[in-house]
């Protein structure tokens, strides 16, 4: 110990000076006490990520139907189930951070069997497929593909997500500290959707293409997870709203 | 002070120290994860794995914050300086709780895809020429390698093989990782919430840090007085000033400062800064004849700067005079250990 009581002077290999024991026993009341207060604050306040979510709860979905390979791998579910009806039109994805575009490809248009786990929010609905043919595979018969119906020409506000990561797999998995994420969606064939501030025909969620209708180019990815607006053709296919945007139409919205 | 390298060097006071942290980071995490969900007011869960990486990365924050204060602090106010002994425990910690943070984020969002989790991390946003949208997370990994480095650096080991004086530049380092670490937070999580709590938790943080560091340079400024020069010598000033056991700093026309002791009614100069890691010695005291570093303990003999056996850390010596009361420093230093015969004191003065 050193120093007098009125002065005290700490040395970190003798004891503390006694006129500095009750000031270090309030600093260190005063820090536990700033970071379990700081902690709760913080971890208390957190945003709500949403209502979506693997379904592991429905148990695995196996469903019949028409297959549209592009611009992004999407069935019209002809035979559904109790949680994914007939006349549903579902996104498909693979395991992870993965497309199933190879897979989807060669079935283009055919009536297939998929199965796998269910991911939804609000009403949008995607199907995480199983593996090889356990998740996907051709089945007898033929059904038409139903029609388009066009919806008109919008400008809507709003994000590009990935249907992955927002329909449910991760919450929240939206917004720009989510955006590494997102692109790494999108680069390995993820859905891009496109979250509107507002709802058109009843939808807020939108299968975002090119304004040519196919899959988009890299660009767009410099635009993912940021407040903008787009104008474009809103496009219905079966129970799917596709919005056809143009790049060129892009505004960062503040 | 050791002659010897050891891992750590305990005592009493470090093991409380760490005891303080330990409980600081275990109390916040807790609260975090467990206690913290009770007050949402929401019932939908958010994904484990980035409730983690929130509670880590803001727990991170909250230290570096708290280190960067303490310097400051310690300036400002004497009574701060025990916070400062142990101080590379608390970043040595605050580097762990960041790489924890940093697992967490690269096992969630750079996970399950076909490219490595570094590739994801480092080529799937290279949005470099937009402020929002930019690829904070390079920002968080740049915060975490100056902290790595810092962490790394902090044995005594580094210190004498790098030298007291580039070891302190490279731990200025922590500087640039504050920094980092903000933007990383301000491009990142701040873009992404609609409760705005935090942002004003990181921005009072941030005022906290850069207002401390204000008032201390503004503090020490005000202190730092340039000795007037009298036929080469110069003036300290008057030798009544100088309390039995404390020393005068004075600023040479170089920038050196030399801190001038009152030890048994005499005087004795020597150089300011510690052989250690340059910590102020004038503002420290006379504990058993040796002038102690109010920083980590280094002990130096008033007379040689010699720290007493067996240690051998050294300081220059300064030369003095009186005039009268006026006590006068030759501004050209001895080389480190050098006995300077101390200057008595008037009787009157005694």
């Amino acid at each position: 110990m050193s120093g007098s009581k009125k002065d005290p002077f700490f040395v970190g290999y003798l004891s503390v000076p006694e006129g500095l024991k009750l000031f270090l026993i309030a600093t260190v009341a005063l820090l536990l006490g700033c970071f379990a207060a700081l902690a709760l604050t913080i971890g208390g306040t957190q945003d709500d990520p949403g209502d979506g979510a693997f379904r592991f709860d429905w148990g695995r979905q196996t469903l019949i139907g028409i297959l549209e390979a592009s611009p992004y791998p999407i069935v019209h579910v002809t035979k559904g189930t109790k949680r994914i009806p007939t006349g549903s039109t579902v996104l498909l994805s693979g395991n992870g951070k993965r497309g199933v575009q190879s897979r989807t490809t060669p079935l283009d248009g055919e009536l297939v069997e998929i199965s796998g786990v269910a991911i939804k929010r609000g009403n949008i609905e995607m199907l995480q497929l199983r593996g090889g043919r356990n998740g996907i595979k051709k089945v007898a018969g033929s059904v038409q593909m139903p029609s388009s119906k066009l919806l008109g020409r919008w400008r809507l506000s709003g994000e590009i997500c990935d249907g992955k990561c927002f329909t449910g797999t991760m919450r929240p998995g939206r917004r720009l500290s989510h955006k590494a994420c997102a692109n790494l969606c999108l680069i390995n064939g993820a859905p891009p959707i496109f979250v509107s501030s507002a709802p058109v025909n009843g939808t807020r969620f939108f299968l975002l293409v090119n304004s040519e209708g196919e899959a988009l180019d890299n660009k767009f990815f410099h635009h993912v997870a940021q407040f903008i607006s787009l104008e474009g053709t809103v496009e219905k296919r079966g129970n799917l709203h596709l919005l056809k945007a143009d790049l060129s139409s892009l505004k960062r919205v503040p | 002070m050791s002659v010897k390298y050891t891992p750590v060097q305990w005592n009493a006071n470090k093991y409380g120290y760490d005891l303080v942290l330990i409980g600081m980071v275990v109390l916040y995490i807790l609260s975090f994860l467990n206690v913290a969900p009770m007050f949402l007011d929401h019932a939908r869960p958010t994904d484990g794995p980035i409730v983690r990486a929130r509670a880590f990365g803001t727990c991170a924050f909250l230290l570096l914050t708290i280190i960067l204060c303490i310097g400051p602090l310690a300036r400002l106010d004497a009574r701060f300086l025990p916070l400062l002994y142990n101080r590379r425990h608390f970043g040595v910690l605050t580097s762990v709780i960041a790489l924890s943070h940093a697992m967490f984020v690269m096992d969630w969002y750079f996970n399950f895809a076909p490219q490595s989790k570094l590739e994801g991390l480092l080529g799937a946003n290279t949005s470099y020429g937009q402020v929002l949208g930019f690829p904070f997370e390079v920002l968080g990994l740049a915060g975490l390698i100056c902290l790595g480095i810092l962490a790394a650096t902090s044995h005594d080991f580094w210190l004498n093989f790098l030298t007291p004086r580039l070891w302190k530049a490279l731990h200025f380092l922590i500087y640039p990782a504050f920094a980092a670490v903000v933007g990383h937070i301000a491009l990142g999580s701040l873009q992404s919430q609609d409760n705005s709590i935090f942002a004003i938790v990181v921005g009072l943080s941030t005022a906290l840090v850069c207002g401390l560091h204000a008032l201390a340079a503004w503090k020490e400024r005000g202190c730092d007085k340039r000795g007037n020069a009298d036929a080469g010598w110069i003036i300290v000033g008057d030798a009544g000033d100088i309390e039995e056991g404390r020393a005068k700093i004075i600023k040479l026309p170089n920038g050196d400062r030399v801190a001038v002791f009152r030890h048994k009614a005499r005087l004795s100069a020597i150089a300011n800064a510690c052989a250690h890691q340059n910590g102020p010695l004038g503002e420290g005291r006379i504990v058993d004849g040796c002038v102690t570093c109010p920083w980590h303990g280094f002990q130096y003999r008033v007379a040689d700067g010699r720290s007493p056996a067996p240690f051998t850390e050294m300081v220059p010596t300064y030369r003095l005079k009186l005039d009268q009361t006026t006590v006068l420093v030759d501004p050209n230093a001895n080389e480190p250990g050098m006995f300077v015969e101390p200057t008595a004191l008037p009787e009157h003065m005694q």
